[in-house]
Parts: C-alpha cells; sequence; structure tokens
C-alpha cells in the first residue's frame, strides 16, 4: 500500500503522536507551569541549596523509585493531611520533627536538641537547634513552632488529628516562645504527652504566616512546592504520578549529615499487579504494603528481598452494642470464639501477623501477653455462649433465634475494594454460620460507609469491618468512653463504668510502671465485653530490590531510615544526576 | 463550513449544560460528605463546620447549584477539595496525558483497523479473511483491564525476565524516572516505549469494530463500476485498492470515529488504573470516591464536551473525504 | 453480488421421505441419530451431544436430581431445565425424523431467516455456545461438584491447583474455582439478559415514538437522546452505584437505563423509512390510532435489528459488569459472578494463574460466542451484508 494516495484523515489522527515530541524538559528546569508563589519558592531553594557543595564519597548519589499503591494527599502541608503516607513524607523526608523515636520507641532529639519537663509535669520546654535551615535559606525557629502549634489548634484550619491536642491548652494561651531557639508549653499530665510532638511536622512560618487558617488546605504549598527542612528537598509533583525530592545538601552533620541518596522518586501505581511487575522488572526499588498474595513472589525474585515489619494497624470487627442482636456481651465473645482468627492471619496475611485482642499492639510495653489466647478459636464454646444468652436455633433453618423470634442476623459492611476486607467478611460469614449466625456481607462505597457509621445519631449498622493506625499513644477514649458514645466514633455504643474508670485513669498516669496494671485490667475488661472483634495486627512488607541497601523499616514507619538508604555505585540505574542550573 | 460548525456548537452547549446539570444533582444525592473524610477522631463538632463551611458545603443544593453554575460561567471550576489544587490546574495537568493515550490508541486503532479491512475485503471469503474475523471480535470480547493486565504479564514481565527481550516495555507511569536527563530523542523515544502497551490495549479493542466497518463498505466498493473500470485500465491492483477503492470505501468509516469516542473515554478508566497512567479517567472514578465533586462535576463536562467535539470533529471529516456533503 | 435469493426459497432439497418406523425407535432412543445418519451431522450430532449430556447428569446426579423438587428455586429451576430440554429434543427429533426434513419448512420470513442463519456455521457455533452457557448457568445445582461458596481449609485447601478433586483448582477461600463458574454463569448471563432486556424495551419505545411523530417532538427527543450518549455513561453508573448499594438488582437496572439511547437510533431510523412505506399509509387512512400503528406496524418490523443490538449489547453488558467488579463496584461476595472471579483473583495473577485465568477465559468465549451469534443474525437479516 502507499503512502502517496492516503487520505488526509491521517493526518489529522497523527498529530496526538506528534505531540510525543514537544513534551521534553530538556535539562533546565522551568517553574512557568507553577502558581506565582511558588515560582519565587522553587528559585529561592534553587539558589540556597545550590551554594553547598554535594558530598564526594562513594556512598553519596543514585536515584531511588519507590512505587505505593496511592497518591499522597494533602501532600505536605501537615496542618491538613490526614494520610499515612503524606505524615511518614513530611516527618522523615521533606520536614522535621521536634522528637524523634529511636528503635527502642523512645523519644530522642530531633529538632529539638533537648527537652525539659517540670515537676508537675504541665509543663514541657523545647531548646531547638540552631543550625536547621529551611530549604529556601530561612532558619528554623521557634516562631516556626509557635506558628504550626497555633494552626493546628485553630479550629478554622480544620486539622484532622485534633486528638493530638488532647492533653495541651490550644491556641495562643497554650504555647509561649522563650527565645527564638526555645519554646514552652502547658500541658495536663499523660504518659505518652510528647507523642504528638514526634507526629507533627514543623511548618515554616515565613511563607505560610499570611495565609488565612481556612485556606491552608488550597494553598498551592503542600502538593506544588513545600518548603522543607529535613534530609531532603521537594523538586517536583506529578498529579496522581509521582513526588521527585532530591538531597538536602545542608541537612546538619550532628543528625547525620545529608542522606546518601542523590534523588527519591515516590511513584504512584494504583494496580498491585503492575506495581509488582514494576518491582520484579526493576523498575521500582521498593514497593510498598504488596498484598499478601505476592510475598512469596517476591521471595522467589533472585534480586529482590521482603522486608516485614509489625506496625501499628489493626483490622477489627466493630459492633453496634444498640441492637438487639449485639446487646448481650456473651453474644460479641462467641463471634470471637466463632472466628478462626488464626487461620484468616495465614490465609489473607499469609502467615505474618499476629491475632489481635485488644487495640494495643504486640510491639508496645502496655501489651498484655496473657491476653494472647485469651478467646481462641472454638466453635463449641460460642455455641454454649450463644445458647446462655438466649440465642437458640428454633425454626431448624441452621440460624439461631431468641425468645421473640429475632434472628441472629448481622450486616457487615465494608468497603468497596478493599479486597483484605471482603475476604474477611466472607470468611467471617462462612465459619459463623456454622454456630447458627447469619453475617451478610455489604459493601459500601468508602465515603458512604464513613458517613453512615460515623452518623451519630441513626447508626444505622449491626457491624463493619475497618482499620486503624493507631499512634504509639494508644488512647481508645474515643471509642469507648461512655461520654462519647453518642459521639461519631461511639460505633460500639460501649457504656461501662469500670472502662471508664480505667480510661480516665490512664489519661493521668504518667508513670509506666503504675500505668502497666492499669492496662492489663483494661485489656482483660475490653476483652470480656468485645465491644469490638480485634482480627489481627498486620506485619506490613515490602518488596525491595537488594541494589537499594541498609533499608530497615519498622513500627516508625517505612521511611524511617531513608537518609541511610544507599545504592552502591556499580549498581545505580539510569543516567547520572547532573546538577541543573537554577 | 464555518457557520454550520457555529451552529453545531451552539446547538451543543445545552447539552452539555444539561450533563453537568444531572451530575451535579446525582453527585449530591449521594450519602457521604467529603468533610468527614478529611477528618480524624476526635475533630470537634465546631472544627467540622469549619471546614464545611471552607468547603463550601454549609449552603443548600439549589444554593450551590446557582453557585458553581455562575462559577462555571466565569471559566472557575472551583477547588479540588482532595487535593486542595484549583480543579483547573488538576485538569491541565492530567487533560494531555489522557488526549495523548486516546489519541495515539485512536491512531493505532484506525490504521490497524483499516488495513485488515482492506486485507480482509480484497482476500474476502478466504481464511485470512476469517482468521482476521475471528482475531477482531476476540480483541472486542476481551474486558479491557483483563487485556491490560495480561498484555502487562507477557510483553513487560515475562518479555524482560523469562524471554530476555533487549526491549523493555515499561508497565506503568508516562515516563523514566532519568527523563530530565535524557536527550530530546531519547526522551521521544522513552515516551513512546512508555505509551505502546496502554494505547495497544486501547487499540485493540477498537480496531476490531473498525476493521469490521472497513470490510463491508470496502466490499460494496469493489464492485462498484469504476472499480472495475480502473481495472479494466490496467492499474496495478494496489493502485486500484489504495487509490479508488479505499478512499470512497473510507467515508462510512469515518463516522465511527464519533461513535467510539465515549467506549474510548470509558476503557482509558480502566486503562489509566492498570498502567498508572495519570490521567482523566481515573481522576474521575477517584475523585467520586472522595466525594470531591468539583472534580467530578469538571471532569464529566470536559468528557461531554471531548465526545461532542469528537462527534463534530466527525462530521466535518465526513464532508472533506466525501466532496457530496457540503454543510452550507 | 447479490445471490437471487428466490433460489431456495421454499425449494424442498430433498424429495419427501415416507415416515420409516426404524427411524422413529431409533429417534426415540437416540434423539438427532437419524439426522446425523441422515447427512445433517452437524444438527444431528449437536442434539445427539446434548441428548447424551442431560441423560448423563441425569443419572450420575442422581440423587440431587429426585431431591430437587423439595430444593429452593436453584434446584427446581434446574430440574425443570433438564426435563424441559430432554423433551423438546425429543419432540423434535421424532418430528422430524418422521415428517423428514425438508418437506414442512413454511416459508414464513422467520423460517428463511432460520435457515439463512444456519448456512453461517460459524455463527450457529456461536448461537451453540451461548444456549449451552445458559443452559449450564441454569443445571449449575446439577453439574457443580460443591457448594460455591463454601470454604475449605483456609490453610491447606487454598489455591490449590487444578486436579481430579477441584478441576479448575481452588480460589484464595479454598472454594471450587469450577462450581464458582457454573454458579457465576447464572449472574453474568442474567445480568446480561435483564439489562438488554430493559435497555432494548426502552429504546424501541423511545425510538418508535420518535420515529412516529417525527417533527418537533422527534428533535426533542433525539437531542436528549444525544445527550445520554455523550453522557460518561461509567461515572454515572459509579456514583449511582455509590448511592445505593451495590446488588445484583440495582446492577441490572442501572446497566439496563443507561444503554437505551443506541438501540433508540436505531429504531428511529428504521420507523423513520417505515413510516411512508404503504402498509402505514394503509392504516393511517384505515383511521388507526397512534398506539395500534407504532404496537401492532412499526416495532414488529423492527424487531430484527433490535435483535441484533441486543445480541451484540449482551456481550458488552457482561464485559462492562466485568470493568465494574473491577472498580470494586460490582457484584457483592459470596454470590459469585465472572467479573467479580476475574477482579478478586487478579493478584494470584502470577501465583496461582487458574483462579483468574478460567473466569476469563468464559467471559472471553461467552461474549464472543454472542457477537459471532449477533453478526450472524446480522447478515442474515440484511442481505447486503450476506456475501
Amino acid at each position: 500500500m502507499s503512502n502517496d494516495s492516503r487520505p488526509k484523515t491521517f493526518l489529522i489522527v497523527l498529530i496526538p503522536l506528534l505531540s510525543l515530541i514537544g513534551c521534553g524538559d530538556g535539562g533546565e528546569r522551568t517553574f512557568a507551569a507553577l502558581p506565582a508563589f511558588c515560582q519565587e519558592v522553587m528559585r529561592d531553594m534553587d539558589r540556597f541549596l545550590g551554594s553547598f557543595e554535594d558530598p564526594a564519597d562513594g556512598r553519596y548519589g543514585g536515584t531511588a523509585v519507590v512505587g505505593g499503591i496511592g497518591e499522597i494527599p494533602g501532600g505536605m502541608n501537615s496542618l491538613v493531611s490526614a494520610d499515612h503516607g503524606a505524615a511518614q513524607h513530611q516527618i522523615f523526608v521533606n520536614q522535621m520533627t521536634l522528637i524523634r523515636f529511636d528503635e527502642a520507641y523512645d523519644p530522642e532529639p530531633y529538632l529539638a536538641r533537648a527537652w525539659d519537663v517540670n515537676e508537675e509535669e504541665t509543663e514541657v520546654t523545647f531548646h531547638l537547634r540552631d543550625d536547621v535551615f529551611w530549604h529556601d535559606g530561612h532558619k528554623t525557629t521557634a516562631y516556626d513552632v509557635e506558628f504550626t502549634y497555633r494552626r493546628a489548634t485553630d479550629p478554622e484550619t480544620g486539622f484532622p488529628n485534633a486528638a493530638f491536642w488532647a492533653h495541651y491548652v490550644p491556641g495562643p494561651d497554650g504555647i509561649e516562645v522563650v527565645d527564638s531557639f526555645t519554646v514552652k508549653l502547658e500541658m495536663r499530665p499523660h504518659a505518652e504527652a510528647l507523642d504528638p510532638w514526634r507526629a507533627l511536622a514543623i511548618m515554616p512560618r515565613h511563607l505560610l504566616e499570611d495565609v488565612p487558617p481556612g485556606e491552608l488546605r488550597q494553598h498551592p504549598f503542600g502538593e506544588r512546592c513545600s518548603v522543607g527542612n529535613g534530609p531532603f528537598r521537594f523538586v517536583e509533583h506529578r498529579s496522581d504520578e509521582s513526588w521527585a525530592f532530591e538531597r538536602n545538601p545542608a541537612f546538619p552533620e550532628e543528625l547525620g549529615g545529608p542522606p546518601f541518596l542523590g534523588r527519591y522518586v515516590y511513584r504512584v501505581v494504583p494496580e498491585p499487579s503492575t506495581l509488582l511487575t514494576d518491582l520484579l522488572t526493576e523498575s521500582v526499588d521498593l514497593y510498598l504494603q504488596p498484598t499478601a498474595d505476592q510475598f512469596p513472589r517476591i521471595e522467589d525474585a533472585e534480586h529482590l528481598r521482603l522486608l516485614t515489619f509489625p506496625f501499628r494497624d489493626y483490622v477489627f470487627a466493630a459492633w453496634n452494642s444498640r441492637r438487639r442482636q449485639l446487646e448481650d456481651p456473651r453474644v460479641r465473645r462467641a463471634i470471637a470464639h466463632g472466628v478462626n482468627r488464626a487461620q484468616i492471619v495465614e490465609a489473607i496475611l499469609g502467615g505474618s501477623g499476629s491475632v489481635a485482642n485488644t487495640g494495643v499492639p504486640p510491639f508496645h510495653w502496655a501489651y498484655d501477653e496473657e491476653a494472647v489466647d485469651a478467646l481462641p478459636y472454638d466453635p463449641e464454646r460460642a455455641r454454649e455462649l450463644l445458647e446462655e444468652a438466649g440465642w437458640v436455633d428454633r425454626d431448624g433453618d441452621g440460624i439461631r433465634e431468641d425468645a421473640d423470634g429475632v434472628r441472629m442476623e448481622l450486616s457487615v459492611r465494608y468497603n468497596t475494594g478493599n479486597q483484605e476486607r471482603q475476604e474477611i467478611a466472607e470468611i467471617m460469614q462462612s465459619q459463623l454460620r456454622r454456630v447458627g449466625i447469619e453475617v451478610r456481607p455489604r459493601a459500601m462505597e468508602w465515603a458512604t460507609l464513613v458517613s453512615e457509621i460515623t452518623d451519630a445519631e441513626r447508626r444505622d449498622f449491626d457491624g463493619f469491618i475497618l482499620a486503624w493506625v493507631t499512634e504509639f499513644k494508644v488512647d481508645d477514649t474515643d471509642l469507648f468512653h461512655s461520654s462519647n458514645s453518642s459521639a461519631p466514633y461511639g460505633w460500639a455504643g460501649l457504656e461501662d463504668e469500670e472502662v471508664d474508670r480505667l480510661l480516665e485513669q490512664l489519661q493521668v498516669t504518667v508513670d509506666r510502671e503504675d500505668a502497666l496494671p492499669l492496662w492489663e485490667a483494661y485489656q482483660q475488661r475490653i476483652l470480656e465485653l468485645q465491644p469490638f472483634t480485634y482480627i489481627y495486627f498486620r506485619e506490613r512488607g515490602a518488596g525491595l530490590n537488594e541494589r537499594l541497601r541498609d533499608v530497615h523499616m519498622d513500627a516508625r514507619g517505612e521511611w524511617v531510615t531513608i537518609s541511610q538508604w544507599w545504592i552502591p555505585e556499580e549498581e545505580r540505574t539510569g543516567r547520572p544526576l547532573v546538577a541543573r542550573s537554577p | 463550513m464555518i457557520g454550520y460548525v457555529l451552529r453545531r456548537v451552539g446547538g451543543a452547549v445545552p447539552l452539555v449544560l444539561g450533563v453537568a446539570t444531572i451530575v451535579f444533582f446525582v453527585m449530591n444525592l449521594a450519602p457521604g460528605d467529603p468533610s468527614s473524610l478529611y477528618a480524624g477522631p476526635g475533630v470537634s463538632p465546631q472544627a467540622l463546620e469549619e471546614v464545611r463551611q471552607n468547603m463550601g458545603l454549609d449552603a443548600p443544593v439549589h444554593v450551590r447549584y446557582i453557585r458553581w453554575m455562575g462559577a462555571m460561567a466565569q471559566g472557575d471550576f472551583g477547588h479540588s477539595l482532595a487535593r486542595g489544587q484549583p480543579v483547573r490546574d488538576v485538569i491541565r495537568d492530567l487533560l494531555p496525558n489522557t488526549l495523548l493515550l486516546s489519541g495515539t490508541a485512536l491512531a493505532l486503532a484506525f490504521l490497524a483497523g483499516i488495513l485488515i479491512g482492506v486485507l480482509q475485503a480484497v482476500r474476502h471469503n478466504t481464511w485470512i479473511d476469517s482468521s482476521l474475523s475471528g482475531a477482531s471480535l476476540f480483541f472486542y470480547s476481551i474486558p479491557s483491564f483483563w487485556l491490560a493486565l495480561m498484555l502487562i504479564l507477557v510483553f513487560s514481565l515475562y518479555a524482560r525476565n523469562v524471554w530476555g527481550w533487549p526491549v523493555h516495555f515499561p508497565a506503568s507511569g508516562m515516563t523514566s524516572v532519568d527523563h530530565a536527563w535524557m536527550t530530546p530523542w531519547e526522551q521521544v523515544k522513552d515516551r513512546a516505549m512508555h505509551l505502546v502497551l496502554p494505547a495497544t490495549s486501547l487499540a485493540l479493542v477498537l480496531a476490531g469494530g473498525i476493521a469490521r466497518y472497513t470490510r463491508t463498505s470496502m466490499l460494496e466498493v469493489i464492485h462498484q463500476d469504476y472499480i472495475r473500470t480502473a481495472r479494466a485500465k490496467g492499474l496495478p491492483e494496489w493502485r486500484v485498492i489504495a487509490g479508488h477503492a479505499l478512499r470512497n470505501a473510507l467515508i462510512p468509516v469515518v463516522t465511527v470515529f464519533g461513535l467510539y469516542l465515549p467506549l474510548l473515554f470509558s476503557g482509558t478508566v480502566f486503562v489509566e488504573t492498570v498502567f498508572a497512567w495519570p490521567g482523566m479517567g481515573k481522576l474521575v472514578v477517584d475523585a467520586i470516591g472522595q466525594r470531591d465533586y468539583p472534580v467530578v462535576m469538571a471532569g464529566a463536562l470536559v468528557f461531554a464536551v471531548m465526545v461532542v467535539v469528537g462527534n463534530l470533529i466527525a462530521d466535518v471529516l465526513y464532508s472533506v473525504v466525501d466532496p457530496r456533503i457540503r454543510h452550507g | 453480488m447479490l445471490r437471487p435469493l428466490g433460489r431456495e426459497v421454499g425449494a424442498p432439497t430433498s424429495a419427501p421421505r415416507r415416515p420409516k418406523r426404524g427411524g422413529v425407535l431409533l429417534a426415540i432412543l437416540l434423539p438427532g441419530f437419524p439426522q446425523f445418519l441422515g447427512g445433517r451431522i452437524l444438527v444431528g450430532g449437536f442434539a445427539l451431544l446434548l441428548w447424551a449430556s442431560f441423560v448423563g447428569i441425569g443419572s450420575i446426579r442422581w440423587e440431587r436430581v429426585v431431591a430437587a423438587p423439595g430444593g429452593g428455586w436453584d434446584e427446581r429451576a434446574a430440574l425443570l431445565t433438564l426435563l424441559c430440554g430432554l423433551m423438546a429434543i425429543w419432540t423434535w427429533s421424532i418430528r422430524d425424523a418422521t415428517l423428514g426434513s425438508g418437506v414442512a419448512r413454511t416459508d414464513g420470513s422467520w423460517a428463511r431467516f432460520a435457515r439463512e442463519f444456519g448456512r453461517n456455521r460459524v455463527a450457529s457455533i456461536g448461537l451453540g455456545a451461548v444456549g449451552i452457557s445458559y443452559l449450564a448457568a441454569l443445571l449449575a445445582p446439577f453439574l457443580a461438584p460443591f457448594d460455591p461458596a463454601f470454604q475449605g481449609d483456609l490453610v491447606v485447601g487454598r489455591l490449590s491447583a487444578p486436579s481430579g478433586a477441584h478441576l479448575l483448582g481452588t480460589d484464595q477461600f479454598a472454594r471450587d474455582v469450577f462450581s464458582r463458574l457454573l454458579y457465576g454463569a447464572r449472574v453474568s448471563l442474567s445480568i446480561g439478559f435483564i439489562a438488554v432486556a430493559i435497555s432494548m424495551t426502552i429504546g424501541t419505545l423511545v425510538g418508535a415514538v420518535a420515529g412516529f411523530l417525527g417533527g418537533w417532538w422527534d428533535a426533542a427527543i433525539m437531542r436528549f437522546v444525544d445527550m445520554v450518549i455523550s453522557f460518561p455513561r461509567l461515572v454515572l453508573l459509579i456514583t449511582v452505584i455509590a448511592l445505593f448499594e451495590p446488588s445484583l438488582f440495582v446492577l441490572v437496572v442501572l446497566l439496563g437505563l443507561t444503554q437505551w439511547p443506541l438501540p433508540a437510533r436505531i429504531v428511529r431510523g428504521e420507523v423513520l423509512s417505515l413510516r411512508e412505506r404503504e402498509f402505514m399509509v394503509a392504516g393511517r387512512a384505515l383511521g388507526f390510532r397512534a398506539p395500534r400503528l407504532i404496537f401492532r406496524h412499526l416495532i414488529p418490523n423492527t424487531l430484527a435489528p433490535v435483535t441484533v443490538a441486543a445480541t451484540l449489547g449482551i456481550g458488552d453488558t457482561i464485559i462492562l459488569e466485568a470493568g465494574l467488579s473491577f472498580l470494586g463496584l460490582g457484584i457483592q461476595p459470596p454470590t459469585p459472578s465472572w467479573g467479580t472471579m476475574v477482579a478478586d483473583g487478579r493478584n494470584h495473577l502470577l501465583g496461582a494463574w487458574w483462579v483468574t485465568t478460567f473466569p476469563g477465559l468464559a467471559i472471553v468465549l461467552v461474549v464472543l460466542s454472542f457477537n459471532l451469534a449477533g453478526d450472524g443474525l446480522r447478515d442474515a437479516l440484511d442481505p447486503r451484508l450476506r456475501r
């Protein structure tokens, strides 16, 4: 077939192909597409950081590509983001927190070189380092901390982790700048009072002070041109595609100095099978949170390694005790006995996880070892408990009824598209049927589910399956204190005096030794009442290409040691990163 | 011609407005309030109310509708609730990606479809004809996400790791990580390589239909008198087919263009998700989950406009390839 | 270019034969066999095989068949299908054998159409495959070796490869893939069928009314149709599924309600060309009312292209359902549908290929069959395309 007579149609459909050519960025960075605020900020960062020499040691350099399923919603703006991945990037990659946790989960200095707490445990004073620069050249000072705190406690901001400040005095009254590098906060005594300062990244006052709190969410800072003070500087964010960061050469030597990696890229790959292919074909170096089904594929591959580490998230089924079927704790205990959770851990997590009994994670100092086997899989015991509670199969259909003929039928919700929770619901359905409880799994779209379960007036559900990431400070007050029974998160509707008393005491007991018996009593009580059927604590996984060295992950998070990650020179792929003119 | 285009565009305005209105009310009927998605436990009701106000969700539906229409009229799509960025920026980032992907897929589909169709017509009722028919129908019968996964499995994973092909088709993304450091020529190549699998998986589905249209229309043309005349003049067969028959056979095929656009955009939703291609399809689906009203409505509008424009282009093309049709 | 149509119309292909007693006996014992011997290998063989498999299922699963009348609706429907199927084959075979082939064919347009269709071997196979898949779906309670929702031992039994015990292996819950495939056929095929029935009904009505009324009404209705067509269907589906819960009912109704513009366009086009034909003019002259004209005269004459569109539409709907499952918006567990089976199993693609490959193949084969049959129908209906 000849070309000369091909109709003109082809020219028109070929235009998109030609557009391939016009899109190159060249080596030069241009900020023309960015908002005016960002253009200036990016230039400032290039100017300031360009004045530093890059370290010459052979370990420095190279690009690490990390692949994850989701975007980083909220980006680098710690005042509005509620997402785990976003928080991790803020506190470990782009920005800094006042304190950080060491490997034993004890606080150690970070942005604050020291801190002291007064005798009554009502005041904490942080002494900040004086050698930390924002990436645009401004020094990080106590005023930044004050700014961050005031915005985070201002209701207009809509800070998503309001629970952080349960022990602090919100607003300008709670914080006092003593001098440029010293800041003092008022608080109530609590065993984990410092925890928020590990989780909240400090934000730059000089850039965001003039932004009205209500408009922080819409400000380009978080998504388009974050200025941090952490080991990596922000370079570029392409929506739904990638985030790129580069080494901050000005990062203080005392905190480990500049990171080894020259460039760190986070890529968004929504489909797990695709991401696994990317890992296997070495298009990404690290695959975060592969599904348990994919673990064996990662282990089998020669150049890959599977990391697993305990994490702070647990999966649970919450039960609405306001419902006739669920009001008796014996029924709820029967459910726990009737579901083979050890088998679920095996089947869904491939064994990397542990059965949960309360919300206290296994690595937590207050974790009650004795509670591990408190509610084993025991269908016989489940049947007994149900019988005791008056639930007997009266019409011979295999499902129990109470004396008034109410069927033991529970609809269990989960969010659509979440395969793990769907699988748990299906297993519960299959196993609880054998003890005479009918479970009806109901998938709901996430937004619908959230709005329905947090609707305190209607509480139109029997039960639902959800996962929860706790902070290191474990506090179930929102979930189980009777005063919160009609608050959005009072799902179970628990009203128990002992639980109330224990939760209140735990709030104010500072000393761990004093707190430990309280914790144990609390966990025992929760086991008895079973407001939730705790299913498991997941061990998180990560597929790692072995060329990426010294990757360590634990309950603090995936990115905790990112400054130490490095790639041997001979194993680096792609083109060498040549410094680009600002 | 210009007058015709203008009239068509004018006619499309109420259509697009209708689409926008329907999407607005459907979205607002849906349960679930975005403010609850962006707040954690322990948020005071007061703070939640502030968030709702910031997001402009406190007003009744009809007020919001009027407000939104007013803003739209001024070209202001508002801010994305989930991303915090102006919707205009988000669309400006992602729309070109979708256009690149679907444009390439369309081009591939028409090239392949027409070629196959012509081949089938020329060799009609032979084994070539029937096996090509079977193949087109086969690809038309595969769920597109499934086809996409299979392509990744075979041409990205197995080709590289098992069979050791010298070229590697990337399974995800639009560019390599070191794209910015490449020479312009390498950059073009890099983009093209990333396009191969997603564009192919979209194109395979469409090509079959186009081939069928081409085949039918070609068969009709081949038996016309002027083709016989051309043959009788002693022109070589390929000149007859390519020069005389094809040009006329393509006229009805062009109409398929407009018909396939909605199908193509549904396909992008799946293909973009599987290949991690940052585009409009995935944007809108995500936004529905996040109750990100402004993005959903803007996205639906963009899709509607693209379909309208696509149909318009088809009509204009129609008059270009068929001189008998003139829109006055 | 066109073969003269008249050649085969009404012309018997063989001389009338007298009924033979042996043939009848054979037709009772082995229905389809006389036709097979008589040279009609495809038809005869098909009937014979079908009959044999019915009898086989009935005898192998005898205890289930006997228990069926006391079981649920699934079982009763399966029993009914089995009995009706057997009766139908016998009736056809005996009638055919006694009357002899090729004699008693009526010369109605449907009979001609059926013959025309039968000539297209590929399309016939497609139609046969569609029929078989519907039969398999109906007979699932007898065919399936396991309860599709039954979970075996989650640790030992999950993801076991195809074997004698589990023909197509087990999935991540140690459920039998083959049984789920059979039960999944019920959901997938009925979704396709019902949704298309809804959309064809609406589409035919809207199209016929628009075409019949013409003028301003026609313009307004077709504008609306244009709007619905340019509407991103998937966006609407996803939003509304989020609004309601994704149940089988919601899904079917939604799929049906969003697909009607296409048949509406087809029917309108047909009606526009039929409107001025003699029988319509005559009808109007006789003073028939509009509903009578539309329902008695116009719609029956548009049924042929609608049937083609419906056949092709069922395939599209099955694919769309699979796509929605991929987005997590399909049929809810533990009800299996092919779409959810493919979508839920895709994480096992590398380790346990059988979990998704078989339902995936089932979708492809059934949709392919629908498309082949649809193409064949179109060719048989439209002599212009018959080559």
